[in-house]
């Protein structure tokens, strides 16, 4: 699947887009995706996610710096790397007056399928996206869902090695988000893939490996577990139940532990900050203790820290508070 | 949904050109443009055709063929540059950030999606104005005094095919490498418009296409200076292929 010198799917280095000198929308992203990783590529709007994914696809030239994909460096003209590559846009157009059949049927063409494989292969996917009664119905009356579908059934229509989704999920209803996350673990299990989407929680559900783009740049690659490592640990949500008194006299005995940086009690809900000093388990179970003491019931107990929303939205807030240093220490910021 | 099993596919390299050729030609056929083309020049021919006969019927003036002829080929072909001239530009930027982009994601080289795209809209044009031209010279030859031979008419068609060859070459390549339709269109009107005004002020001695559809009416007749005609198709053919390749380096270093 990869390419066999580096063994990576797509390989990255000092890769800068800046449209007509006006604007900077990549600046000196540097990644390495190896085979099976699920990539989630974070952002806000006007991060460059799409353009970081139209320049490897070759829908772009870099202005500075390369991309390579299986090995080789990627170009406009490369129509065999693209063979290997499933994209969906993340708003998909569809030629006017097409039926899902004449659709796939000129996609598998443009991938130079011949008839005696892409015929067979169109119906199966038809089939397997759901869209066997509607297969002969103009795209143009479908419903978002329904385009979704036919987007996934396009990528997938090569039998690809790399998958790049922009924004799958976007303007799906619950079910079919579901769904598309579903299909999304199963390819994941043969494929290498790049997502790119606003949705943490579905970022946080299907990938492995995590990237973050801030304006332009890249200020993460690595694992899930490893941005989720980098946010303030040992921060607790406790939902309590019980009388009201007890609470707040719980709360002001947690208060005075030295190993609690703060307890603020919000309702019933108490955000618990400790400290980093000692184990968070000897802590944890002085506070259990003291609120059985008190009590006071413990309804629910999470970590806000390791949620992948905390963790992004961290890393940004902390990207944007840098400054200038950020042109002297870029390799902290990763 | 489902994921489905897999099996590995042998690709068919020059399936995606005909992919793209046969999907524009079938687009543009369908196209509003095309089709306003096509019924402004019927419409203009039939009404021209109408008036002279009836000249020639109501007044007993003698209407010779290849003058009517040459009138309606260059009037059909001159006339409707403007269409032909959207029609051109319009084949790759009108399709630049949503359509293209589909497209070009898949298996296709740039340079094999300009080329389908260059052959389909200058077959369409072509093809058109050969079907529209054989038609006035077939119905001119039975309505007029029959002066009309039928190299002649070759020469003649052929000659107009040439010169829409060139403006089609050069206004798929201009749309390919302008920023937007409009840009691209008001662009190659400027230059398409300056550019024959330019050419017109040159000597008679050259092959301009100006000269050229002056001397339809006797090329119709098969009195032509064939060695004229050859330099005439050599430089159009030229004009095109250069055309086509500055399209091909251009469009193959663009964003889509």
């Amino acid at each position: 699947m990869a390419d066999k010198k580096s063994g990576m799917v797509v390989e990255t280095a000092h890769l800068t887009k800046i449209y007509q000198n006006r604007q900077i929308a990549l600046n000196d992203a540097t990644l390495n995706i190896e085979p099976g990783a699920i990539l989630g590529l974070l952002g806000p709007n006007g991060a460059g996610k799409t353009t970081f994914l139209r320049l490897i696809l070759g829908l772009h030239r870099p202005t500075a710096g390369y991309a390579k994909v299986f090995g080789q460096t990627m170009h406009p003209n490369a129509a065999d790397l693209r063979r290997r590559i499933g994209y969906i846009p993340t708003n998909p157009q569809f030629p006017k007056g097409m039926t899902p059949i004449t659709y796939l049927d000129y996609i598998a063409r443009l991938f130079g399928i011949p008839r005696d494989s892409r015929k067979p292969r169109l119906a199966s996917l038809i089939r397997a996206v759901d869209l066997l009664p509607h297969s002969g119905e103009p795209i143009a009356y479908f419903t978002p869902g329904m385009t979704a579908r036919l987007a996934v059934a396009a990528s997938l229509i090569n039998e690809p090695d790399l998958l790049i989704w922009d924004e799958p999920t976007h303007g799906l209803d619950i079910e079919a988000r579901r769904s598309m996350l579903e299909l999304i673990k199963t390819l994941a299990a043969e494929k290498t893939m790049i997502l790119s989407s606003h949705n943490l929680t579905d970022v946080d559900e299907v990938c492995n490996h995590a990237s973050v783009l801030n304006k332009g740049q890249m200020i993460f690659h690595g694992t899930l577990q490893d941005l989720k490592g980098r946010i303030r640990k040992n921060h607790y949500e406790l939902d309590l139940e019980g009388d009201q008194k007890a609470i707040t006299k719980t709360v002001a005995q947690l208060k005075a532990m030295k190993e609690v940086v703060s307890a603020t009690l919000r309702h019933r809900r108490l955000e618990l900050k400790l400290t980093d000093e000692v184990s968070n388990t000897a802590v944890l179970a002085q506070v259990f203790q003291t609120l059985c003491d008190g009590k006071v019931a413990l309804v629910s107990v999470r970590s806000v820290g390791m949620q992948t929303e905390q963790a992004y939205l961290d890393l940004v807030e902390r990207e944007e508070s840098r400054g200038f240093t950020r042109l002297y220490a870029p390799a902290e910021a990763a | 949904m489902n994921a489905t099993a897999t099996t590995r596919i042998r690709f068919n390299p020059l399936l995606p050109y005909w992919a793209v050729l046969q999907t524009d030609l079938r687009q543009t056929l369908r196209s509003w443009v095309y089709r306003l083309w096509v019924f402004v020049c019927v419409l203009a021919a039939g009404g021209f055709m109408i008036y002279k006969v009836g000249i020639q019927r109501e007044l007993g003036v003698a209407q010779s063929a290849s003058v009517q002829t040459a009138h309606l080929l260059s009037g059909t072909g001159v006339g409707g540059l403007g269409l032909i001239a959207l029609l051109a530009v319009s084949a790759i930027s009108s399709e630049r950030s949503s359509v293209a982009d589909a497209v070009l994601c898949r298996g296709i080289s740039r340079h094999q999606y300009f080329l389908a795209k260059w052959h389909a809209r200058v077959f369409v044009v072509v093809s058109t104005f050969v079907v529209l031209a054989a038609a006035i010279l077939t119905l001119h030859d039975f309505l007029f005094d029959p002066d009309l031979t039928a190299a002649g008419g070759a020469v003649a068609v052929g000659l107009v095919a040439l010169m829409l060859t060139v403006i089609v070459s050069w206004g798929v390549t201009i749309g390919a490498l302008a920023s937007g339709t409009v840009t691209g269109i008001t662009l190659f009107w400027v230059l398409l418009y300056g550019g024959l005004a330019l050419l017109s002020l040159l000597p008679v001695s050259y092959s301009t296409p100006e000269h050229l559809l002056s001397l339809l009416k006797n090329i119709l007749k098969s009195q032509y200076d064939s060695s004229r005609m050859v330099e005439f198709a050599g430089i159009a053919l030229t004009s095109s292929v250069a055309a086509a390749a500055v399209g091909l380096i251009g469009f193959s270093r663009k964003d889509v």
